[in-house]
């Protein structure tokens, strides 16, 4: 997804949807994060005026959790793990693998959105460590090889 | 409200149920320190600085959260929690950069003062100061959030006060700090410049900008805002003889609260102006030259007497000021018709609308007048209508978005998008000043759904039954199509305020356009029938330009009225006023300003005084103006700035701004606050008061005040409703004289009668004026701008009006931001950039006042108001013509 091509009828449909609905900004921001892989920031107006607050409180919500971005990501978010388990297994090495071999840094997303990395507190299975996920999938016991199989099977060449 | 016994310190102590632990403590004395709570915002709970010690648990508490219960025993200052305080304070120190020494907030600073309280020198951590770039574009704040210690009071005061939505907390943790929306600078976010924040704010994070003076103000000395109609409280911060800074006073029921706008707290500098009048001068071979008071008045005096004495008293006009004081237009007015025996004294408050206020101040007897602010939180329900409070009177403005929040039904009756219409329940689109039609079907539609009050029409009113008659005359649908209203919108209005009791707020799209009487009586009517007169619930707030302007007008500052806007042709009140002031006084109307001007362009008026007033730039056409007084055989000013009129007088005279002289004002509510000096007039000006006194006295006028409680006792002998005035307190109610039963707390009186249902013709249409321009004010200019153009931080903002249309009209003439265009009317042509502005309709052109030496008069004819053909102020018909920029 790029930035560019951002759906403002499928926008406007998730709106409409919680707009009625009690406490209704978080999950409305978490369809949008989960619609477009980020929270557009065109949009937030557009929801502020349906739910009839401020756009500015609905930008500090959005910028206090790490869940919802403002900037577009890629179509694989990679959260790499840096709990102790992990560190002490190895993550480090990882993390500084999957850097180079993406070409990114911490919180980047590649120009052609199709990755982001990010880094996390602990993932919760350090049984598995060291871990990353991808999206939604975990991926444990890493080494080398296996990042490298895992990034190349989600690599745009591959699709 | 019931009291709770606790203790604090092991003392017995007594608060109200419901209070905080740190209200409880307030309330007997006991100071915690703490830096986010303030009192007219909910606690927070931020600062954690006012943690207390409960004795029984050892828990320790934040006490501006924490409600006090009974028998609750808490300690406020033992080790553990000192200890707890210093290391919070030390963190923030930390965290803080050391720029003290240049730093505005000074010794003020709420930060350094609990840092001292703890005996904190150095903190004895790693500092590691957070620092942000600082913003300072704009010309009133600066923000460097590197000093932000994140309290949480601006943007609590932005979210529950003024209701802007500025800023909010953004990102966390060390990240975490106040943002505008796309974190861009204030001049592009929503932010007013109201300063609210500026005043709230414990540390120097938030300043104001181009202050003559960084640091603390040698004094602070209360006031009383000189602006608009409002009448804020405020605290002046001085250096010597100069007011460096403006904030909010503390006093506890001002009509402001913590709040303020942006000419209040940021406009005074026009004070400190380098235009300001500080000579006496005389016309000599066609120059203004310097002269001595005594020179200057002689000559004033011996001229205007010898022009009475060989043109008659109709040939001399007064033209006094709705910013000057209560006493200052007592006298003026009284040298007018005692001395020179004319009715023909008049304020700038008839171009504000006075004329439409009048036959409701008759109806009620002046009953309506005392209509607090604070009620509108309490009403249930508002319709604002021809109002933009938030530019006119961005208090109002504040006390309404607060109302809508809490639920009140908010209807808004304006043909444009105002900063209001986002907290509306209904936005009824009317077209231009066809509000008599739109307020009469309403009211038909009511009065069909049974929406009336009976038990108070029976009870208080008269001439119902043909007043509903003429309800029923007229066909509501058609009426409704010509005001451009949605007929289901309108039922929908309906549906809200049946039942209900409404609030009126009234603005100058009411009380200045060309059917403002007809359209003041529908409301009139309407509130009379839903009962909303003389309830907390309902009530009519007229909105008020000028900071005086109810006063100019009780002090019979005017063509048509006495003093407590008696009316001249009451013989008895006529008779006691003439005993009074041992004179005769004329049954007939005077000039009022308008007719002032267009009797001296005939050469019928010979002479004018004006005082505080600028006609050259406020009234309409101005090279008619500039004839007409070019033609009088005498001209004298008495203002503060060299303006556009007072460089044609033949007497200049220097008066005071408001904070550099006694007197007393009364605001919208029916507020009358009595201010002292803060600093003296500019060496060689007077208060306008004194030079009055001495003028009268060489004008052979008896009985001389050389103090202002001299005219204050004469006040309050000869003013109902002023009587308070005496009692020695700052602020006081105007009295409630009224003789109508609804008034009469016996019930005895008169009955308040409806008036009939009546209809405003359309303005015309005309094919070569193809558009509507709306004329109103911006937030950063009151009324024509005299004032507000020589302050210097207003310049800075570098806004000169634009002529703002819709995006269809844009592209139907190919104009786009920025393009500059000629507008025509009949009268006259100004140019303009063009603004794109999505809240407008299409036909319709919105034309800020007060900017370019307040050109949009030019483009509106000089007829009297009351004028059958006049056009009012608010509107125009104009073509727009695009010009080739030049490149």
């Amino acid at each position: 997804m790029t930035p560019k091509d951002i759906d403002w009828t499928r926008l406007s449909a998730i709106i409409d949807k919680h707009k009625a609905e009690r406490w209704s900004l978080i999950p409305l921001l978490q369809e949008i994060q989960e619609a477009f892989g980020f929270i557009p920031p065109e949009s937030i107006e557009i929801i502020a005026d349906a739910l009839k607050i401020f756009p500015v409180e609905i930008q500090g919500v959005i910028t206090f959790y790490a869940g919802f971005s403002l900037l577009p990501k890629g179509k694989y978010v990679l959260k790499v793990c840096r709990g102790t388990a992990c560190h002490v297994k190895g993550g480090r090495s990882i993390l500084r693998l999957i850097k180079t071999q993406l070409g990114l840094e911490e919180g980047e997303t590649g120009k052609d959105y199709q990755f982001t990395l990010e880094t996390t507190a602990c993932l919760g299975a350090c049984a598995l460590a060291p871990t990353m996920m991808v999206n939604r999938t975990y991926f444990g016991k890493l080494s080398p090889p296996k990042v490298t199989a895992v990034l190349a099977h989600h690599s745009k060449d591959k699709e | 409200m019931e009291n709770i016994t606790l203790f604090i310190n092991g003392k017995s102590v007594s608060c109200p149920r419901g209070s905080s632990l740190l209200e409880a403590a307030e309330l007997n004395g006991i100071k915690i320190p703490r830096l986010c709570y303030h009192s007219e915002l909910k606690p927070l709970g931020a600062c954690r600085l006012c943690l207390v010690e409960d004795e029984k648990t050892g828990r320790i508490l934040a006490s501006c959260v924490m409600p006090a219960a009974p028998n609750m025993a808490i300690l406020t200052d033992t080790p553990r929690i000192n200890r707890h305080r210093r290391n919070i304070v030390r963190l923030m120190m930390a965290e803080h950069p050391e720029s003290c020494i240049v730093c505005n907030k000074g010794n003020r600073c709420q930060l350094r003062q609990i840092a001292a309280q703890l005996g904190l020198g150095q903190t004895g951590l790693y500092p590691m100061p957070n620092y942000k770039p600082l913003e300072q574009a704009n010309p009133f704040i600066i923000r460097d959030l590197s000093k932000c210690v994140l309290c949480g009071k601006c943007i609590r005061a932005d979210h529950e006060l003024v209701l802007a939505g500025a800023i909010d907390y953004n990102f966390r943790g060390f990240k975490s700090r106040p943002l505008t929306l796309h974190d861009l600078p204030l001049e592009q976010s929503n932010c007013t410049f109201c300063g609210t924040c500026v005043s709230i704010c414990p540390t120097g994070a938030l300043a104001p900008k181009n202050t003559a003076h960084a640091g603390t103000p040698e004094r602070e000395a209360p006031s009383v805002c000189g602006f608009c109609g409002v009448g804020c409280s405020l605290s002046m911060g001085v250096i010597g003889e100069q007011v460096v800074e403006i904030n909010p006073s503390d006093s506890k029921d001002s009509v402001n609260g913590a709040t303020l706008c942006v000419r209040g707290h940021f406009a005074h500098d026009f004070l400190n102006a380098g235009q300001r009048l500080t000579q006496p001068m005389i016309r000599r071979e066609d120059k203004l030259m310097q002269a001595s008071w005594d020179e200057a008045l002689d000559h004033a005096a011996t001229r205007l007497m010898e022009i009475k004495k060989t043109f008659g008293p109709q040939s001399i006009g007064f033209l006094g000021s709705s910013k000057c004081s209560n006493e200052e237009n007592y006298l003026f007015q009284k040298i007018a018709r005692t001395v020179f025996e004319t009715n023909n004294v008049d304020n700038g408050g008839y171009l504000s609308g006075r004329s439409g206020l009048g036959p409701i101040d008759s109806k009620t007897g002046g009953g309506w007048r005392v209509s607090p602010l604070a009620n509108l939180e309490k009403a249930e329900s508002i319709i604002v209508i021809g109002a933009d409070p938030g530019h006119t009177t961005p208090v109002v403005d504040y006390y309404i978005r607060r109302a809508a929040k809490k639920g009140v039904p908010l209807i808004i009756v304006d043909p444009r998008k105002t900063d209001l219409t986002p907290f509306s329940t209904v936005w009824l689109r009317i077209q231009p000043e066809r509000d008599v039609k739109l307020i009469n079907c309403l009211a038909a539609l009511l009065w069909k759904r049974f929406g009336h009050d009976s038990i108070f029409i029976d009870r208080f009113t008269e001439g119902f039954a043909s007043y509903s008659e003429g309800l029923s005359s007229f066909n509501r649908e058609r009426l409704c199509v010509e005001a451009g209203v949605d007929m289901s919108a309108l039922e929908r209005t309906t549906d809200l305020l049946k039942g209900k009791r409404i609030a009126f707020v009234v603005g100058h799209g009411i009380l200045q356009q060309r059917n403002a009487v007809r359209a003041m009586e529908a409301i009139f009517n309407l509130m009379l029938m839903t009962g909303s007169l003389g309830s907390d619930a309902g009530g009519l707030y007229a909105l008020a330009r000028e900071n005086n302007q109810a006063g100019a007008w009780d002090m019979g500052s005017a063509p048509d009225v006495l003093p407590g806007r008696q009316h001249l042709d009451d013989s008895r009140q006529r008779q006691r006023f003439e005993r009074a002031w041992n004179t005769r006084l004329s049954p007939d109307q005077g000039l009022n300003t308008i007719r002032m001007i267009m009797e001296a362009e005939k050469g019928n008026l010979k002479a004018l005084y004006i005082m505080g007033e600028n006609p050259l730039r406020s009234l309409p056409q101005h090279e008619r103006v500039l004839k007409a007084l070019e033609n009088l055989e005498l001209l004298v000013v008495q203002d503060i700035l060299e303006t556009e009129t007072s460089t044609m007088a033949d007497v200049v005279l220097p008066g005071a701004g408001f904070c550099e002289k006694s007197g007393s004002y009364t605001n919208m509510e029916g507020r009358i606050q009595c201010v002292d000096p803060v600093v003296s007039p500019p060496l060689g000006a007077r208060a306008d008061w004194e030079i009055l006194n001495i003028l009268s006295e060489r004008l052979g006028l008896p009985s001389r005040y050389n103090t202002i409680g001299k005219i204050r006792a004469e006040i309050v002998q000869h003013v109902p409703g002023y009587a308070g005035l005496d009692h020695g307190k700052n602020t006081v109610w105007i009295s409630n004289n009224s003789q109508r039963r609804l008034f009469n707390r016996e019930g005895q009186g008169e009955p308040i009668a409806f008036s009939p249902v009546v209809f405003a013709e359309d303005s015309p249409q005309n094919e070569d004026y193809p558009f509507t321009a709306i004329v109103g004010s911006k937030r950063y200019h009151l009324g024509s701008g005299t004032r507000t153009s020589h302050s210097r931080r207003i310049r800075n903002l570098g806004k000169n009006g634009h002529a703002e249309i819709s995006p269809a009209d844009g592209l139907e003439l190919n104009l786009a931001d920025g393009d500059k265009v000629r507008i025509h009317s009949q009268c006259g042509s100004i140019v303009r950039e063009i603004m794109l502005e999505k809240g407008l309709e299409k036909g319709l052109v919105y034309l800020p006042a007060g900017f370019n030496g307040n050109d949009v008069m030019k483009l509106i004819p000089l007829t009297p108001f009351e004028d059958r053909h006049s056009t009012g102020l608010k509107t125009c018909r104009i073509r727009l013509e695009k010009l080739q920029s030049v490149t």
